[in-house]
């Protein structure tokens, strides 16, 4: 699923560009600004939407069959299940990151104007990206292995998703306890520059999203 | 005298009723121990709480000595189980659901055929599992229990869904296991005519409550006391019950 987003989102980025070209090199804006933010914004929902299915099915396969009470019964530690999946979803998107940014990278190589293309200012942002839709993904597996029914991950990453956008451009802090919200931040800013807070506030949200979960496989049981 | 499996007081209560109420189970070392009641009474819920898929309200229970939850890793390496329904990943074959099992308790490639050879599985065994029909689900699961010949079996109504033929071959297969590979078997059923074909030991369960735990023999003894045929040990199980269920009405008159 993460695999197809990468490749879609490196397909969009392309046509988009080549469509949008001039209207885009002709915004108030420097060169790598343009490739990065004007881009990323589809790439960023693209890479959300994959996030949240990828999280869902990932627990669905154990719930359909009922196959995750054989887990329970057998001598293997449930948390480290969670982490696996956790561990399995997080290379998936940074294959697909990787991916979206090579296109970008393509773009900026040959479309941009002489000298503007910068590599540092890429890498950064692509890891910047990535750091921040780590919270969605750790709070996605978390909703994903405490409901049999699929329907309520999902829903719970839809909501998450519209919420996001009507919260994404506003000033107060205390929103971005909202993954969505963090992860929804490098696409309404209008530069390329990482924000600091922003990443730590990424980072902080994975790992107790990440840790609830694994604290959830390891003291709530089958039933 | 060597008890694999004993429970001490063992309850589960849940929001408005108690599903095991002070259960103390005594399992010997290499015996099969049938745990019998009516739906309801609880024996799922038992077995549920030795496996740790859910946790006692109250009392405790010891598996070959060890204790839930420090020893949980000992303890599930030496159970083979099957509760209610099977579990399996319907995406993936017979053979394939089976190899995963096999993998986490790091046994060989070939128990994986030794098990569906043991459940009459083996030409299905590359049919997708959520293609099964019921009686092979249920083939399948017990399939996942018997591999590696684990030394403590615990099967809840492991004969569901199985024709005539298949509940026969099962039961024999139950019968052999403890003299073959010293292997005790905790198996639950509501149907006392199947226990009586394969146990050595009982219990009896109604509403959470062990009514009688014993030798066939000693349930015979029973049944002949209350002036029931010890061949007939069916209407002396309906009758205990019975026995049981107007006590309980009339303790909730009171």
């Amino acid at each position: 699923m993460l695999l197809a987003v990468g490749i879609l989102g490196a397909a969009y980025a392309f046509v988009n560009f080549l469509v949008r070209k001039d209207t885009l090199l002709n915004l108030p804006l420097a060169p790598m600004d343009v490739l990065l933010t004007q881009l990323y914004g589809m790439i960023m929902i693209l890479n959300m939407f994959g996030i949240i299915v990828a999280a869902c099915m990932v627990y669905n396969m154990e719930f359909n069959g009922n196959a995750i009470k054989k887990m329970y019964m057998l001598p293997m530690s449930v948390p480290g299940m969670c982490f696996c999946k956790f561990l399995i979803l997080t290379v998936m998107l940074l294959v697909a990151v990787v991916l979206q940014n090579l296109a970008l990278m393509k773009i900026g190589m040959t479309e941009l104007p002489q000298g503007t293309f910068e590599m540092g200012t890429l890498v950064q942002f692509a890891a910047y990206s990535f750091i921040t839709a780590m919270p969605v993904l750790s709070f996605m597996v978390l909703i994903s292995s405490r409901f049999e029914n699929m329907w309520v991950p999902l829903g719970v990453g839809v909501a998450g998703f519209l919420s996001g956008m009507a919260l994404a451009n506003s000033k107060v802090a205390l929103l971005m306890i909202h993954p969505f919200v963090v992860m929804l931040k490098p696409a309404v800013a209008m530069s390329a520059q990482p924000d600091s807070t922003v990443i730590l506030v990424s980072l902080v949200e994975t790992i107790l999203f990440l840790g609830a979960g694994l604290w959830m496989a390891k003291h709530l049981h089958y039933e | 005298m060597d008890y694999m499996i004993t429970t001490e007081q063992l309850t589960k209560k849940y929001k408005n009723f108690i599903a095991v109420n002070h259960v103390s189970l005594h399992i010997r070392k290499g015996s099969i121990y049938g745990l019998l009641g009516p739906n309801g009474a609880g024996k799922s819920t038992a077995m549920k709480m030795l496996l740790g898929l859910t946790t006692p309200t109250s009392g405790n229970f010891v598996i070959d000595g060890k204790h839930f939850p420090d020893d949980r890793l000992a303890i599930l390496k030496e159970i083979g189980s099957f509760i209610e329904s099977p579990s399996f990943y319907a995406n993936l074959t017979g053979r394939e659901n089976l190899d995963i099992i096999r993998r986490i308790l790091r046994l060989p490639t070939s128990s994986v055929e030794d098990a569906l050879e043991l459940v009459g599985l083996t030409e299905f065994g590359d049919r997708l599992a959520k293609k099964y029909s019921l009686g092979m689900k249920q083939r399948l699961g017990l399939a996942g229990a018997l591999l590696g010949r684990p030394p403590i079996l615990i099967l809840d109504e492991p004969t569901n869904g199985l024709d005539p033929s298949g509940i026969h071959e099962i039961r024999n297969l139950m019968k052999s296991l403890p003299e073959l590979y010293d292997c005790t078997v905790l198996i639950s059923s509501h149907m006392l005519s199947e226990i009586e074909l394969m146990v050595d030991d009982i219990g009896i369960l109604n509403h959470g409550r062990l009514l009688f735990e014993g030798g066939l023999d000693e349930l015979r003894q029973s049944a002949l006391q209350a002036g029931f045929a010890s061949d007939n040990l069916e209407e002396m199980f309906l009758s205990m019950i019975d026995k049981d269920n107007a006590a309980r009405k009339q303790r909730a008159q009171l």
